[in-house]
């Protein structure tokens, strides 16, 4: 008796991972991927898939109708571009005017390494400078020495 | 350059400053987007009429004889409460052409809101489903659009339109494309 109630308990924990699995199985793979890569523009930093805003809602509609009006990829997101501004995608375009937001860091990382190395090395030799000694340090440094000889 | 060495944190630290308060000075509020519609012909939509009211389409933008607005409005927006006021006045006071666009309503509610207060559009189309205004890259409501005479968006308006949005914004544009067309 307490097998089958212990069965029952676990079979309300395996239906609500059932229902998850149907859900992203159903949907089309294109359409689970462009939610990824799609800004809700209500909620800024979330993605269609993340955001329950009604907007976001309409726009996943949108992306499974254009992708069965036989749409690709590209063009949907083209399509939204055209609509709502580079902004709704998530990554940014490999494009001319944003090449300050792709290579802005590591352009400053250079910058810094350059900086770094130039301000080591003029240390380094700041330091040769220093040991090397004018030749009256130097006759009163022999002269120490060689009082100080046993 | 060498005298500059020890300042370069000092340095970069004001770079930033007048980096931020560009932000800080400026009040743009980064979350609102430009229109990528601006200076394009408005886009195709297809509304549906709204029962007792004149249907708006878009060939009320195009050729017409003055700038008007089209605004996207719902009865359960709180801010397009706030904003009916100030629509009434540019309307009566004005005589600007005002569209309505009716996002996502329900028609009973539509029509009570509009019989309550008085009704600012000189035309209204519905939206129902959402997905015309889409189009437009509506993302939220209210919304406004600036239309000149050839049917052009000159100016998109996110949030409600207030005194000094009105004041300041919205008829001084409208005064510039009327001008231009003298």
């Amino acid at each position: 008796m307490k097998t089958i109630i212990k069965f029952i308990f676990c079979i309300f924990f395996i239906v609500p991972v059932v229902f998850a699995e149907n859900n992203i199985n159903d949907k089309n793979q294109d359409a689970y991927d462009l939610y990824k890569e799609l800004r809700c523009l209500v909620c800024q930093n979330q993605s269609l898939l993340e955001s329950n805003a009604p907007l976001a809602l309409d726009l996943r509609k949108v992306v499974l109708d254009k992708l069965e009006e036989g749409y690709t990829k590209e063009d949907v997101k083209t399509f939204l571009v055209e609509r709502y501004g580079e902004f709704i995608l998530l990554k940014p375009k490999y494009s001319v005017q944003n090449i300050l937001l792709w290579f802005g860091p590591i352009f400053f990382l250079l910058i810094g390494v350059f900086v770094t190395f130039i301000f080591l090395r003029k240390q380094s030799m700041n330091k040769e400078e220093g040991i090397s000694l004018s030749k009256e340090e130097a006759d009163n440094l022999k002269k120490i020495l060689d009082n100080n000889v046993p | 350059m060498k005298k500059l060495y020890p300042y370069s944190p000092l340095i970069v630290f004001f770079i930033l400053i007048l980096f931020f308060a560009r932000q800080l000075i400026l009040k743009e509020d980064p979350s609102e987007l430009p229109s990528v519609l601006l200076e394009e012909r408005f886009p195709e939509i297809i509304l549906k009429k709204l029962d007792g009211y004149k249907l708006f389409s878009v060939t009320n933008l195009m050729n017409a004889n003055s700038p008007s607005l089209v605004n996207i409005w719902s009865s359960w927006c709180v801010p397009c409460k706030i904003e009916h006021e100030f629509l009434m006045r540019m309307s009566s006071d004005h005589n600007i052409l005002i569209y309505g666009i009716n996002y996502k309503d329900k028609k009973e509610d539509a029509l009570k809101v509009l019989d309550l207060n008085d009704n600012p559009f000189y035309a209204i189309g519905v939206d129902l489903d959402g997905l015309q205004s889409i189009n437009l890259g509506v993302y939220g409501v209210p919304e406004t659009f600036i239309i000149d005479s050839d049917g052009n968006i000159r100016y998109r308006h996110v949030g409600p339109i207030l005194e000094y949005d009105m004041q300041n914004i919205i008829l001084p544009i409208l005064g510039k494309i009327m001008r231009e067309k003298i």
